[in-house]
């Protein structure tokens, strides 16, 4: 069903393309392709496009930029592209995430099997069932918005944020899971660490993944963890993914 | 030709307008926290205007020159010292071989800039040579600068001694008005609360850096405000959590946001959200897209009006 949008202002040099649909991979994948084609007319003070659940976020210099023409084009735009399915300029991709579930690694298990009454070993294979779908990245540099969280597995955050959660800690906190790129402060309950360093502003590229492409989470030991180097990270073209 | 750090200060950092595009990753623009007086300390000294600054907030370092080059500090107002005598912002300095340039107490505002009249040698993280504090690159060795750390210059040129008229000067009072655009979810509060943040001066609370600036006043009632979904944040937006109380989201800010959005601080306006400090008292004014506009192409035409009366 081709959702409708309404586009508006997000101050003076942004405009929301907001849709009124519920998150879901295909509205991701018209936003992602609606993204595509803006970042292609390559227009003179176009600066950021953020993607996100429900919206895509254009920010402008308002110096350079006549907002009222470039909503009127955007609205066009967005229109033309809605009334057929989304060309894709990029192929989405599957990358294989190794994560240990234990020991100190996994800090809070004990407290999501007591609110999920889930063993260890349960809420283990349920996290690493789904192929998680990339909405989005944000928040911090390179943390990724996964969708597809089993509802088993849903737990609130902690009432009180911990103070240092390391980076690649792998947490749940409310319907979603994710991982911390940085150590940072966090209210998500801590179920595994991954050794993937999720952005690494020198390496090639800094971003394990892009919006539209899938995670799965895979357990290994304590052993593995220590051995994993990052060349080891397994991304799979998603037609040729299981 | 290099200059070393003998006191870092407690956050300085290399900076200059910042980067675009990287937002969709989750990394902020970053760039100079007052892009104003960054601005016109590089005029001063006949520099592009994003040409690579010092940024120093609250309390500055004390710095060693091996060699001859001009600077200029502009923004906070600083007590400065050029080898224990008092040098004065807003103009050219001439530094020689072996000088110290020394920062001392800060009289106003909360960050100065230091521009050069050379180009700092450093590697450029995704396009640009500043430092995101937050996502740890750019800058020197990823990070603000530490006690010891050294800058080295190339194409040094050399440059009269001018001065900032008085009329340019920016003056940073501690109680500013910031102008605002309505938020796009302004319409989810009622008027008793949209009426409440418009007439209460906010104080500036000590939770704040360059990431975003934490607000406290009476709180603002929230209860009946349905939860948003997580979509992108820009920096100005003022933001309206659970507890009340604003949040001004800053240059380091996060990209994706949940909180309901007041209002959003008009881009010409928001250099100033880089001179706050704690306990300093804001308001907020509601103006139209198009006033918005003009005040910030009024600022940048008196810009160009500088640059052209420097050069001539």
């Amino acid at each position: 069903m081709i959702p409708a949008f309404s586009v508006i202002a997000n101050g003076d040099s942004a405009l929301d393309i907001r849709f009124d649909a519920e998150p879901s991979e295909e509205l991701s994948r018209w936003i992602i392709a609606i993204e595509q084609a803006i970042n292609a007319l390559d227009r003179a003070g176009i600066q950021d496009l953020i993607p996100a659940y429900q919206c895509l976020t254009l920010c402008f210099d308002p110096l350079l930029c006549d907002p009222d023409g470039l909503k009127n084009d955007v609205e066009a735009l967005t229109r033309k592209l809605l009334a057929r399915q989304p060309e894709l300029k990029r192929n989405p991709r599957l990358i294989r995430l190794p994560v240990c579930y234990e020991g100190e690694f996994a800090q809070d298990m004990s407290a999501v099997s007591e609110h999920t009454g889930l063993s260890a070993q349960q809420i283990t294979a349920k996290h690493c069932a789904p192929h998680y779908l990339v909405h989005m990245l944000g928040f911090s540099p390179g943390f990724l918005y996964l969708g597809g969280l089993d509802p088993s597995l849903h737990c609130p955050r902690k009432e009180t944020p911990a103070l240092r959660v390391p980076a690649g800690a792998v947490g749940i906190g409310g319907k979603q899971t994710g991982v911390y790129p940085q150590e940072s402060p966090g209210g998500w309950q801590i179920i595994g660490r991954t050794p993937v360093e999720l952005f690494r502003p020198h390496g090639n590229p800094a971003f394990v993944a892009e919006p539209l492409d899938r995670i799965e989470f895979y357990p290994i030991d304590r052993a593995q963890f220590e051995q994993f180097r990052q060349e080891m990270l397994e991304v799979i073209p998603l037609e040729q993914a299981s | 030709m290099t200059m070393r750090f003998l006191r870092a200060g407690l956050q300085t950092s290399v900076q200059d307008l910042g980067r675009f595009g990287l937002m969709r990753y989750g990394i902020s623009r970053g760039g100079a926290a007052d892009p104003m007086a960054m601005r016109l300390a590089n005029l001063l000294l006949g520099n592009p205007m994003d040409n690579p600054v010092l940024e120093v907030t609250l309390a500055g370092p004390t710095i060693e020159f091996e060699d001859e080059i001009s600077v200029a500090v502009v923004g906070a107002h600083f007590e400065l010292t050029l080898n224990e005598e008092s040098v004065g912002c807003n103009e050219v300095l001439q530094i020689r071989r072996g000088d110290i340039l020394s920062f001392g107490q800060l009289l106003s505002g909360a960050r100065a800039y230091i521009a050069f009249s050379g180009a700092m040698d450093l590697p450029k993280v995704f396009g640009s040579c500043g430092s995101n504090l937050l996502g740890r690159f750019g800058g020197v060795n990823d990070r603000a600068i530490q006690r010891g750390d050294s800058i080295r210059f190339s194409r040094i040129k050399s440059v009269a001694h001018r001065r900032l008229e008085e009329h340019f000067q920016l003056k940073y009072t501690g109680h500013p008005q910031l102008r605002v655009i309505t938020g796009a979810e302004a319409h989810c509060f009622d008027k008793q609360a949209v009426d409440d943040f418009y007439n209460q001066a906010y104080q500036v609370s000590a939770q704040s850096n360059r990431m975003g600036v934490r607000l406290s006043g009476s709180a603002l009632d929230t209860e009946e405000i349905p939860q948003q979904i997580s979509s992108g944040l820009c920096p100005g937006t003022v933001q309206i959590p659970p507890d009340g109380q604003p949040i001004v989201s800053f240059v380091e800010g996060q990209t994706i946001g949940g909180y309901p959005r007041i209002a959003h601080v008009i881009s010409a306006d928001l250099h100033m959200v880089g001179q706050l400090k704690t306990n300093d008292r804001i308001n907020f004014l509601q103006v139209t897209q198009e006033h918005a506009r003009e005040i910030l192409a009024g600022k940048f035409r008196l810009l160009e009006q500088l640059r052209a009366e420097l050069s001539g």
